[in-house]
């Protein structure tokens, strides 16, 4: 009995190695050198590379590029230290990270707008920049204080390693202590997630994230009504923007330097386009 | 189960008799385990049953109570009389029916309770709540079961820490709590030693001036010395049936003879 | 001069040089395991300690805010730790009485051929990974709240509750129907012969019988829930805000679990943010240490009431008192209800499903009470069978949406290509593959210290303050949140040991969060072979490690494996641990050395739901296949079990 208990288990564990042995082999393909580019940071600015990175191993069939999230922070830090090649950030370097890696060096890829967004159910259509504050830090608690219904407003926000809320907390939010309460998304995705649920909710995002399942808010601007739209926010126009960086240290050689040509192409800039951002 | 109710009780028991069956046949899933069993528990007397292990004294036992109930794939046809109503007709609440046959097993099976709360565990069911009444019933049953003067100072410990005899005369007086009319027995001497055995007979022959007693045992010296009457089973069969002592000195059949005379079994 | 006399008994070298080598052998890898353990905690406090010295302890407890981004950053733990105590609570009032009721039904009530169904089905339920669960949450149940009970949004207190009482449901059955059925049937056979219904031998002597078991279970059920990351974190909405009133069961929440696992992948290593996150972490690791120690405590207690020393147990309530107690008790709960139905009247939430809960319960005790025996147990038998059907309901939902939704997803190319479009095209082969070395690995690295110790522990150790000092440790290890695993994998292997993100990481520290259950499942399984087994090899001259390999081994096999194979599974459909240690967002090719990261299953899948817009579709595809992994691997733990059952039979 045990014998065959023994059989059984060394059977599965033959299968499993055979499989992974074989799966290596069908994932590695016939190359021989395999190059290895590694990438850590934003998840604002991980679509771009990461569509940039499909294309470009399509292209070099014997390149392999990892990227994974973590935030611009962790960008910063991992490019830093040399644990990845490249990092992603989607705001400027802070003073203690420029002092701690002096010869870190962010190249802007993009520009992004940070669009508001509501649900779709939502009669509010337009804010100021004074009026998105005022409900990120508590003035407002009801839609009908700003033209809605009665409806309470449900604060939706990025965690506290987030690029983005970074961005929103300096730009928009002079640096004051967002409203306890509000609900905290680890990811873009999550926050538009939410927001699609929830009628009453408004949330952040990049330009990127927009889509039908959410409506997006115009920002007043003097007279004029500014949409989120990638002219507007080329244009300037569009008040809530940003650049988007990848980050390498010191000067950038061989495959990396290669790869970062690449996304600045022409081909790497309509792939900005296409996912909502702003070319630079 | 019961095809024939029409003929009614009394014809069968006479006044002297408790419980009755009928042509009693039991299945455990596709094992014949008791064939045509029909016999009469007499008032107040002692009853022995005995028999080869396997023989099935001990599932008919359970017949009477109804204990059988809770093993799955049990199925039983026949009809079982007890003060003149079948008690496997439908109208019948098995929980009635066991409220006044109560039942000991073959070991010792106190609850994880104080001694107390065992022998007030079946007034409680049974929806006794006032203090004094229980402690009545307590001290009362375990008078009858020759146990106060054992316990009576320390009646609010664990019943666990009794000896094997005093445990089963617990059993004893928790099932006397209820106040039954017929309490049964399966080897309730079986897992105890000489000394604690010699204490549960005699209190068998007091409690038969009040209750009546049916007896599983294979200890034939046992049933010849407290039984009045008794029963010889064999592979699910009642061979013979009668008074102790015919069946101990004038057997009328040859099996029961071999029986007793130990030349088989 | 005298012949040297030959000592007849003296026995053969080698016999004695194999012997001590495989008892020192074993010590190694009982000391290793042990050395892991500590190592662990060490590690844990070495991280926390500068941030308890510059921020101070006090500081953390208490600090109302919890703001690490803030300028100046705040590190108030009180919300988070409190979020914490109520998500759990709430998991608990949920998941006891559905937990125990069905408990109740599969070992006394059902059918006893419909009983393996129904135990197999409970298993089945604890084999979904936490981040199924989550997603599951997050997609389809937070929306179903907001809509059903009229709130601003879904994701609250409740939710995070709901799903850890589903996740806590598989335990608690499981271990307290072990213990209901594990009470002797002459203690139901003496309940039943004196009269009693089966509803009173069930509540008078099946379940106080089988209390400390239920108890335990409870207890372990309360660490799952204390301790899960992944799916809280997806449906708590993440303020870290108290509730107000404190019982808006409606309100967001935050968790320490769901704390570390946002943001200790983004945190500088060495910041302060950094060891207030290991703060976290410590004060989390207490938290699971005093539950668990209670529960010990509380096993004492209740085995000494049953011991059969004349001694009078501390627990018992005077029987004066009792009543009183009840009393007491019955008022307070009146009273809360009053409390929320007027003072609290204005503020929505909680107060009509608290209403609700009370008058029904109230309701059903009075029943129960006010009828006859045969009555009430027919009400209560109906309450038992329905916490069955939810829990059966529960169960086909969750598989219902995940099966239903993830098949169209499922393909050829999708078992066997990877990912495009940022997971919204493409397969999930890497992932699969990735998982599959993950947990391969892990065993690798957890089986022979695990198994050695295991064997060490019941075979050569002697009984004494440093065995149960190692016990003591590894049990607590064995209920040590997965993400604490996790950021001791990050801070050390990833950052100390410099191996980078890699599957090494992953691999030794899932292998660590194993090691624990294998070591006591092994000990466990080898202990329960009858010492006469043991004496018989000895008596006929067999060595101790030949008594051991010939005799004891043998009949535990089937239990170390059956407990190495369901923590492979666990390991499988982990997250926490992995997260910070192993996985990359995505990668077109399979890793050719450790020192790579790699893709996994339920990350792919965290990744997808929580990431990735317009990615539902393959969401969906990557949990099913997930799910279904897992349950193979638990499948194969099920059908060893029963064949060692059929053997042991015959």
């Amino acid at each position: 009995m045990t014998k065959k208990n023994a059989a059984l288990l060394a059977a599965v564990g033959l299968i499993m190695i055979i499989g992974a042995y074989t799966g290596g082999l069908i994932g590695n393909g016939r190359t021989a050198e395999i190059q290895t580019l590694s990438v850590r940071g934003s998840t604002t600015v991980l679509p771009i590379v990461q569509l940039a990175a499909e294309k470009y191993m399509d292209l070099h069939a014997n390149v392999n590029i990892q990227i994974s999230g973590g935030g611009s922070s962790v960008g910063a830090k991992s490019a830093g230290e040399g644990t990845v090649d490249i990092g992603m950030a989607s705001r400027e370097l802070k003073e203690t990270e420029r002092s701690e890696y002096p010869t870190l060096n962010p190249i802007a890829i993009a520009r992004d707008g940070i669009a508001l967004i509501v649900h779709p159910s939502s009669s509010v259509s337009t804010l100021t920049v004074e009026e998105v504050k005022g409900i990120y830090d508590g003035t407002y608690t009801s839609w009908s204080e700003l033209g809605g219904e009665d409806v309470r407003i449900v604060v939706v926000g990025r965690d506290s390693a987030s690029g983005t809320r970074e961005f929103f907390w300096e730009y928009i939010m002079k640096k004051e202590d967002f409203v306890q309460g509000m609900l905290e998304k680890n990811s873009n995705g999550a926050v538009k997630q939410t927001i699609s649920q929830t009628p009453g909710a408004i949330g952040y995002v990049g330009l990127g994230y927009i889509d039908s399942t959410v409506k997006a808010l115009n920002i007043r601007v003097g007279n004029q009504e500014v949409e989120p739209t990638t002219e507007n926010v080329k244009s300037g126009l569009y008040p809530i923007s940003r650049s988007l960086y990848i980050l390498v240290d010191g000067e950038p050689e061989g495959l990396a330097r290669d790869f970062i040509d690449f996304i600045l192409s022409d081909e790497g800039q309509s792939i900005v386009e296409e996912e909502g951002f702003v070319p630079v | 189960m019961n095809k024939d109710i029409t003929r009614d009780g009394k014809a069968n028991g006479s006044s002297q008799s408790v419980i009755t069956t009928q042509d009693v046949n039991l299945w455990y899933g596709a094992t014949h385990a008791l064939l045509d069993i029909t016999m009469e528990i007499k008032t107040n007397n002692v009853t022995a049953l005995i028999g080869p292990s396997g023989c099935g004294k001990s599932t008919l036992i359970r017949v009477f109570d109804r204990m059988n109930d809770i093993i799955d794939g049990c199925r039983i046809e026949g009809k079982v009389y007890f003060r003149g109503k079948n008690i496997y007709d439908p109208d019948v609440d098995v929980i009635e029916i066991r409220k006044r046959i109560g039942m000991i097993f073959q070991k010792p099976n106190p609850f994880p309770m104080s001694v107390y709360d065992n022998v007030a565990y079946g007034p409680k069911v049974h929806g006794i709540t006032a203090r004094s009444h229980l402690d009545e019933i307590v001290e009362k049953s375990l008078r009858l079961a020759a146990l106060w003067n054992e316990v009576e100072d320390r009646l609010d410990q664990s019943a666990i820490g009794l000896s094997g005899g005093q445990q089963q005369r617990l059993c004893i007086a928790r099932a006397l709590a209820v106040e039954p009319e017929v309490i049964l027995m399966d080897e309730p001497t079986s897992a105890l030693d000489p000394i604690a055995t010699a204490k549960i007979e005699d209190l068998i022959t007091d409690l038969r001036k009040q209750y009546t007693v049916v007896i599983v045992t294979h200890n034939m010296q046992q049933a010849a010395r407290i039984s009045d009457f008794t029963g010889f089973m064999y592979l699910g069969k009642l061979i013979e049936f009668g008074r102790t002592v015919q069946i101990f000195e004038r057997p009328g059949q040859e099996l029961t003879e071999n029986y007793i005379t130990g030349r088989f079994g | 001069m005298a012949a040297e006399i030959k000592n007849p008994f003296q026995g053969t070298g080698g016999r004695r040089i194999v012997e001590r080598g495989i008892e020192r052998s074993l010590l190694i890898s009982g000391t290793v395991a042990v050395i892991v353990v500590f190592f662990i905690i060490l590690y844990l406090f070495r991280d926390a300690y500068p941030a308890f010295r510059n921020i101070g302890l006090g500081k953390i407890l208490t600090g109302m805010k919890w703001n690490p981004a803030g300028e100046p950053p705040s590190y108030g733990a009180y919300p988070l730790i409190v979020g914490t105590v109520l998500v759990t609570l709430g998991a608990m009032a949920f998941s006891i009485p559905l937990g125990i009721g069905s408990a109740i039904f599969i070992s006394e009530i059902s059918p006893s051929r419909l009983k393996t169904g129904f135990k197999f089905l409970t298993e089945l339920l604890s084999g979904i990974p936490s981040v199924v669960y989550g997603f599951f949450g997050l997609v389809i149940m937070t929306n179903w709240l907001r809509i059903a009970f009229d709130q601003p949004t879904g994701e609250s207190w409740l939710a995070g509750s709901i799903l850890l009482g589903i996740m806590a449901l598989p335990t608690i059955i499981s271990v307290s129907e072990d213990a209901i059925s594990s009470v002797p049937t002459d203690y139901k056979e003496a309940s039943l012969a004196v009269g009693a219904t089966r509803w009173q031998t069930i509540r008078r002597v099946v379940v106080p019988s089988a209390l400390s078991g239920i108890t335990a279970a409870i207890i372990l059920g309360m660490g799952r829930a204390i301790g899960e990351t992944m799916a809280v974190m997806m449906v708590t909405g993440n303020a870290a805000i108290l509730p107000e009133p404190i019982m808006n069961v409606f309100s967001p929440i935050r968790t320490i679990t769901g704390t570390l696992g946002i943001e200790m992948g983004e945190v500088a290593a060495g910041s302060s943010h950094y060891h207030a996150l290991f703060a976290l972490a410590v004060i989390l690791f207490i938290i699971v240490l005093l539950v668990n120690s209670s529960a010990l405590f509380i096993l004492m207690k209740l085995s000494e009431r049953f011991r059969p020393s004349g001694k009078k147990s501390l627990f018992q309530i005077p029987k004066i008192v009792a009543p009183l107690l009840k009393k007491v008790l019955w008022g307070a709960v009146a009273l809360l209800v009053v409390y929320y139905a007027y003072v609290r009247g204005g503020t929505r939430g909680g107060l009509e499903a608290v209403v609700l809960l009370a008058f029904s319960l109230a309701l059903l005790t009075f029943l129960a009470r006010k009828s006859s025996p045969r009555q009430g147990q027919k009400i209560v038998f109906s309450a038992i069978s329905g916490s069955m059907a939810v829990v059966m309901v529960l169960l086909g939902v969750i598989l219902y949406y995940i099966v239903v939704k993830g098949i169209p997803a499922i393909s050829w190319d999708f078992l066997t290509q990877p990912p495009r479009d940022l997971g919204r095209a493409g397969g999930i082969f890497p992932a699969i593959m990735g998982t599959l070395y993950l947990i391969g690995g892990a065993m690798l690295i957890a089986i022979p210290p695990g198994v050695g110790a295991g064997i060490y522990l019941s075979e050569y150790a002697r009984e004494g303050k440093i065995t149960r000092l190692i016990r003591a440790g590894i049990d607590n290890l064995n209920g040590t949140p997965s993400i604490v695993f996790g950021l001791f994998g990050f801070a050390f292997l990833v950052l100390y040991l410099d191996l980078g993100i890699s599957l090494l990481a992953g691999m030794i520290t899932l292998g660590f969060m194993v090691l624990p259950t294998i070591v006591r499942t092994t000990e466990e399984a080898v202990k329960s072979v009858p010492q006469s087994m043991r004496e018989a090899s000895l008596a006929v001259g067999a060595t101790k490690w030949q008594t051991i390999r010939r005799v004891v081994v043998p009949p535990a096999a089937p239990g170390v494996i059956t407990g190495v194979i369901l923590s492979v599974g666990r390991a499988a459909g982990e997250t926490a641990p992995i997260i910070f240690t192993a996985v990359v967002f995505s990668q077109r090719f399979l890793p050719h050395s450790p020192m790579e990261p790699v893709m996994a299953l339920p990350y792919h899948l965290f990744v997808l739901t929580t990431s990735v817009p317009d990615s539902l579709h393959n969401a969906y595809g990557t949990a099913l296949v997930l799910l279904i992994v897992v349950l193979m691997i638990y499948a194969a733990a099920t059908v060893i079990r029963l064949r060692y059952r059929r053997t042991v039979r015959r």
